[in-house]
């Protein structure tokens, strides 16, 4: 299954049409429907006592959130599109997974602000619920976005990180219809230097050879399908070596698998892939592992 | 035997207000929810007219405007837009994915952007399908 359908979520302040824009390019592999969903928190017309349901402040925030989308909608529908919308009130986790099941989208698109642990614990969007009730990859946007560059979009030159895990190597499955738009893909495995008993520089070069090899055999999945494949080994902190290959090759995005286990036992906060997206400028890809996704 | 029309829309509030000028007016109301519910039932039904809105979950009005045209079965069914997208963009689109497939469709029978008023509503579908016809 390519990438079709697509969930794009937003605030408006978080992400706009600007941000989608590059994504189009997804077309040339598929991409021929875009879900808008726009979830109004409930606090923001929540029953307040001496105040009571603010329905008319639901209703004027649907509409304004209506105008924009029908603005976005009338472009993608003059380019051929499909376009859909979703404009609710509720819990952005719930509201996100129930559109993403409804539609059976194959990406999911949201924005990520940098916020301090304890804005996180309130505030933040659990993307790790999202990953584990819909076994939906998650592309995270950076919030305000980096400044757009019209010359990239994030499938260009991804950076795949791979633990081998499940996880990691249905990122691989995920990415390979996206093959026509992919200019270059770079794929990164960081070997742990706690792990490296000894301290010869047998063990370390054996390391190399055995992970280079598993590499090299992915990069031939996608250099068979005419996508130029680089393969890097590198030793230490994965999430520094991860950063740094990013910058080093000039990636558009990172690609990481997320594992059940880890993604529950690290939840969003303190884990890679928030902390790369505190520190990157560019989007994350956050791929699950390929397993049924819950029953609504 | 008294007109059934289809009214395909996903906000309920909309789908009450035409559901209301459609049975004041002596026709008899179907509801869909979205483009790919509507298109069952239209199969299953046979309306003697849509009204269709465009921007829905699931499927959008584009599509199944476009399903409904060009099956051979339902082609003939008339089909009132009524939207917040412009007309133009309809149009465009429709010739875009027209491009596409090589395959046209005509123009639909009424396009109603939203809002409309009920009499609007009202006389637009009887000029349609005439006034309704009683048992």
């Amino acid at each position: 299954m390519g990438i079709e359908k697509l969930l794009f979520v937003t605030r408006f302040e978080d992400l706009s049409f600007d941000d989608l824009k590059p994504l189009l390019e997804l077309r040339k592999a598929g991409l021929n429907h875009i879900i808008f969903l726009n979830v109004i928190e409930s606090e923001k017309v929540r029953l307040q006592r001496g105040v009571g349901f603010k329905k008319a402040e639901a209703v004027r925030l649907k509409e304004i959130a209506n105008v924009r989308f029908i603005d976005w909608a009338e472009t993608l529908f003059e380019q051929g599109l499909e376009v859909g919308v979703y404009i609710v009130v509720g819990n952005v986790v719930e509201q996100v997974v129930k559109a993403a099941k409804n539609e059976e989208a194959n990406l999911i698109v949201m924005g990520h602000k940098t916020k301090t642990r304890l804005q996180e614990l309130y505030t933040g969007v659990d993307i790790s619920e999202i990953l584990e009730r819909t076994h939906i990859p998650v592309l995270i946007h950076k919030e305000p976005p980096a400044p757009l560059r019209t010359d990239m979009h994030p499938f260009q030159r991804p950076l795949l990180a791979t633990a081998w895990t499940p996880a990691s190597l249905h990122a691989v499955e995920f990415l390979k219809p996206a093959g026509p738009v992919i200019e270059e893909i770079h794929i990164l495995h960081v070997a742990d230097k706690d792990a490296l008993n000894g301290d010869s520089a047998m063990v370390v070069q054996e390391t190399r050879k055995v992970t280079r090899k598993k590499l090299d055999e992915i990069c031939t999945q996608f250099t068979s399908m005419g996508v130029s494949a680089r393969g890097h080994v590198h030793i230490g902190d994965s999430l520094r070596e991860i950063e740094q290959a990013a910058q080093e090759h000039h990636a558009s995005m990172v690609v990481l698998g997320m594992s059940r286990r880890a993604g529950w036992q690290e939840r969003w906060m303190g884990s890679i892939p928030k902390t790369l997206m505190d520190r990157l400028s560019i989007p994350v890809l956050i791929v699950p592992a390929d397993e049924k996704p819950e029953k609504l | 035997m008294t007109q059934t029309i289809l009214l395909v829309d996903d906000d309920p509030d909309v789908l009450t207000l035409n559901m209301t000028v459609v049975e004041e007016n002596g026709y008899i109301p179907i509801l869909a929810e979205n483009g790919e519910k509507g298109l069952e039932m239209a199969k299953t039904e046979h309306p003697d007219l849509i009204i269709l809105d465009i921007l829905m979950p699931r499927q959008s009005g584009i599509k199944m405007y476009r399903a409904i045209k060009l099956d051979e079965t339902l082609k003939n069914i008339p089909v009132i837009i009524l939207s917040g997208i412009a007309q133009q963009s309809f149009q465009k689109s429709q010739e875009t994915l027209a491009g596409f497939s090589g395959s046209p469709v005509p123009e639909p029978e009424a396009y109603l952007e939203k809002p409309v008023s009920p009499a609007e509503l009202g006389s637009t579908i009887r000029r349609i399908i005439g006034p309704a016809k009683n048992e």
